[in-house]
C-alpha cells in the first residue's frame, strides 16, 4: 500500500529531524527545541478542545499555569520527584478542566470564549496575589528540575530534551489516536459540526465535552509540569491572556483540527518566533500577529491543509469517493 | 464612612465614563456585525498615543488631542471592515464562523499592540493633564480633569444615543441590529453600515484613550488589560446592548471603586470576571439581555 511508505517516510523524517539538535548538540539550539516542544504540546491540547469539539478556549495558558504551578509547588513542598510533580500537575489539571467544563456545557461561541478569558485572568489573578502558595509575582523557583539528570551541564540538556520529546510526542500520539481511531473522535467531530443534531444522534454531548475538557487541560497543565521542571522558574506571566493568544495562533499556522497540524505549527512559528529575535524582540509578536490574520483568511486550514501535490490529492478524493466514504 | 463612600463614587462614575466608552462600542460592533473586537484596546491604546503626540510631540493645545485622537482612530477603524472583515466573510460564506472572527481580531490586536511597541517603545509615557488644578466638593477633590473625563465621555454618548435615535445612518445601525437581512431588502447598504459601526466603535475607544492619558501612562499594552474588563462589562449587560453595556460599565465601576473598602484593592481586577461569570451561570442574557433566538 501506498500509505504505508508514506507513513514510513514521515516517521523517518520526524525522527531525523528530532535527533538533529542532539546531533548539533548546540546549547541554544537545544534550548529552543526544549521550548518549541512544550508549546507543541500546548497547541495541541488547545486543539483537542477548540480544534476538534469546538469548544473555544482563549485560556488556555491558564490550565498551563495551573500545571506549572502544581509541578512546582508539589516539589518545593513536599520534595516530590519529577514524575510524581507531572502526574500531580495532570491530575490538577484535569480537576480543573472538569469543573471549569460544567459552566461552558451551558454557554457557546463567544461566551465560552470569554468565559474562558476571565478564567485564564483570574488564575493570573491568584498566581499574582496568593503569596504564601505561589510565591507572588516573582513566583516559584529552586524546587529542582527533572529527576536523576546527570552532572555535566550538556548531558542534562541532552536528556532534558529527550524527556520533553518523548512526554509530548507520546502525549500528542495518544490524542490523535483518540481523535482518530476511537469514537470520540467523531462524536467530538459532531459536537463541533451541530450539538443539537449530535445529541439527537444519540451522542451524549454532555459527557464528551467533559471529557474534551478534562483530556485538553490535562494535557495543557502536562506541558506546564514540563516548562516548570525545564526551565526551573514559574511566575504569573505564563499564564497571561497574550500566552493563550500565542497558542491559538499556533494551532491556526499549523491547521486546527488535526492534532498533528498544530504541534508542527507550534515547532515552526515558535523557531520563527526565535529566529526573529535576531531582527528584534518586538517583530516576532507582529509576526505573529500577521500569522494569525493572513492564515485565518487565506490559508484557513493551516499548513496541514496545504497539499504539496494536488493531483494526489484528487486521487485520494476520487479513490475515497468509489470506496463510498 | 459617609464621606469615604461618596469619594469613592467620584472615582466610580469618572471610571465608568471611560468604561462605558469603551464597552459600548464593543457591544455596538459585536450587535451590528457579530464579531467582537478582541483589538479594541489597542485603538484605546492608540488614542493615548496620539494625546501624547499631540500634547508633548507637536506642542498642540491640549484641547486638540480629544478631536484628534477621535479622528485618528474612527479612520483606523474604518479601515478594519473592507481590510480584514469583509474578505473573510466572503471566503466563508454562509459557512459558521466559529472562532475564527476572534482569531482575526485577535491577530490585529497582536499587530497593533507590538508595532506599537516598536515605534514608540515599552516606556511608561506620561501626558500632562488638559486644565490642571481641581473642584471642592466639600467632602473631598477632584482634578480637574476627572471632571473634563467624565463631562466628554458623557457628552460623547448622549451624542452616540441621539446619533442611534434620530440621524438616519443611526437608524440604518439598529436596524442592521436586528435584522441584517431585512435591513438589506429595505435597501441598507450592509458593507457601508459594518465599516461606519467599527469606525465609530474604535473613534469612542480612542477618545477614552486619550481622556484617561493624563491619568493613567501611555504604554503598548495599556488597553488590552481594558478589552478584557470590557468583556466582562459587556456580557453583564448583554451582549449586543447598548444601553446594558451603558450601565454595567457604571455598575462594574463603582463596585471596583467602592471594593476597596472591603478587599484588598490588589483583588479588585478579579470582581469584573467573577461577575461576569457568575452572570453567565445565572442570567447568560445579561442583565437587560433579552434571549436570543
Amino acid at each position: 500500500m501506498k500509505v504505508t511508505g508514506r507513513r514510513f517516510a514521515i516517521v523517518l523524517l520526524a525522527a531525523l529531524a528530532a535527533a538533529l539538535p542532539l546531533a548539533i548538540s548546540h546549547p541554544f539550539l537545544l534550548h529552543i527545541a526544549t521550548q518549541a516542544l512544550i508549546w507543541a504540546l500546548l497547541a495541541t491540547s488547545w486543539d483537542l478542545l477548540s480544534g476538534h469539539t469546538g469548544q473555544i478556549s482563549f485560556g488556555h495558558a491558564g490550565f498551563f499555569a495551573i500545571g506549572a504551578y502544581a509541578a512546582a509547588i508539589a516539589s518545593a513542598r513536599l520534595g516530590v520527584s519529577s514524575w510524581a510533580g507531572m502526574g500531580f500537575a495532570c491530575a490538577t489539571t484535569a480537576l480543573v478542566g472538569l469543573i471549569v467544563g460544567f459552566p461552558a456545557l451551558r454557554l457557546r461561541g463567544h461566551y465560552l470564549a470569554l468565559v474562558t478569558l476571565g478564567f485564564g485572568e483570574i488564575v493570573g489573578l491568584v498566581a499574582t496575589n496568593w503569596q504564601d502558595l505561589t510565591g507572588g509575582p516573582f513566583g516559584l523557583h529552586d524546587y529542582g528540575t527533572f529527576s536523576g539528570l546527570p552532572v555535566d551541564l550538556m548531558a542534562q540538556r541532552q536528556i532534558s530534551y529527550l524527556i520533553v520529546l518523548a512526554v509530548s510526542v507520546a502525549t500528542m500520539l495518544l490524542l490523535w489516536w483518540l481523535c482518530r481511531r476511537t469514537d470520540a473522535g467523531p462524536a467530538f467531530h459532531a459536537i463541533r459540526e451541530d450539538p443539537i443534531l449530535a445529541e439527537s444522534l444519540g451522542i451524549d454531548t454532555t459527557s464528551y465535552k467533559l471529557l474534551a475538557f478534562t483530556l485538553s487541560a490535562a494535557a495543557a497543565g502536562l506541558s506546564g509540569s514540563l516548562y516548570a521542571y525545564y526551565i526551573q522558574l514559574v511566575s504569573p506571566t505564563i499564564g497571561s491572556a497574550g500566552n493563550s493568544a500565542l497558542v491559538i495562533g499556533m494551532a491556526v499556522f499549523g491547521g486546527i483540527g488535526t492534532t498533528w497540524g498544530p504541534f508542527v505549527g507550534a515547532l515552526l512559528l515558535y523557531g520563527l518566533i526565535e529566529l526573529l529575535r535576531f531582527v528584534g524582540v518586538v517583530y516576532n509578536l507582529i509576526a505573529v500577529g500577521l500569522v494569525m490574520v493572513v492564515f485565518v483568511i487565506f490559508v484557513p486550514r493551516g499548513l496541514a491543509g496545504l497539499r504539496l501535490n494536488p493531483q494526489r490529492r484528487k486521487l485520494r478524493a476520487d479513490a475515497l469517493r468509489r470506496q463510498g466514504g | 464612612m459617609a464621606e469615604e463612600i461618596l469619594e469613592f463614587l467620584v472615582i466610580g462614575f469618572v471610571l465608568g465614563g471611560i468604561y462605558a466608552l469603551f464597552a459600548v462600542g464593543i457591544t455596538l460592533i459585536f450587535g451590528v456585525l457579530d464579531v467582537i473586537n478582541v483589538a479594541h484596546g489597542e485603538f484605546f491604546t492608540l488614542g493615548g498615543y496620539t494625546a501624547f503626540v499631540t500634547i508633548v510631540a507637536l506642542n498642540l493645545p491640549p484641547a486638540a488631542s480629544l478631536p484628534l485622537a477621535l479622528a485618528v482612530t474612527f479612520v483606523l477603524g474604518l479601515a478594519v471592515y473592507p481590510g480584514l472583515i469583509s474578505p473573510l466573510q466572503e471566503r466563508l460564506g454562509r459557512r459558521a464562523s466559529g472562532p475564527l472572527f476572534l482569531v482575526l481580531t485577535l491577530g490585529l490586536s497582536t499587530v497593533m499592540q507590538n508595532t506599537m511597541l516598536a515605534i514608540a517603545g515599552g516606556e511608561y509615557l506620561t501626558v500632562p493633564p488638559l486644565v490642571r488644578g481641581s473642584v471642592d466638593l466639600k467632602f473631598t477633590f477632584v482634578s480637574n480633569q476627572r471632571v473634563i473625563i467624565f463631562v466628554v465621555a458623557v457628552t460623547a454618548l448622549v451624542a452616540l444615543f441621539l446619533f442611534l435615535r434620530w440621524h438616519r445612518q443611526g437608524a440604518a445601525i439598529r436596524a442592521v441590529m436586528q435584522n441584517p437581512d431585512a435591513a438589506q431588502a429595505v435597501g441598507i447598504p450592509l458593507p457601508a453600515i459594518f465599516t461606519l459601526t467599527i469606525g465609530l466603535g474604535c473613534g469612542l475607544a480612542g477618545l477614552g484613550g486619550a481622556l484617561i492619558a493624563p491619568l493613567f501612562n501611555v504604554y503598548p499594552a495599556v488597553g488590552f488589560s481594558l478589552t478584557l474588563k470590557a468583556f466582562a462589562i459587556t456580557i453583564l449587560g448583554g451582549l449586543g446592548n447598548v444601553l446594558g453595556a451603558l450601565i454595567a460599565s457604571f455598575v462594574i465601576s463603582n463596585v471596583e471603586a467602592l471594593s476597596v473598602l472591603v478587599i484588598p484593592s490588589e483583588w479588585s481586577n478579579a470582581i469584573a470576571f467573577g461577575l461576569m461569570i457568575l452572570v453567565l451561570l445565572v442570567r447568560p442574557q445579561g442583565l437587560l439581555g433579552r434571549r436570543r433566538p
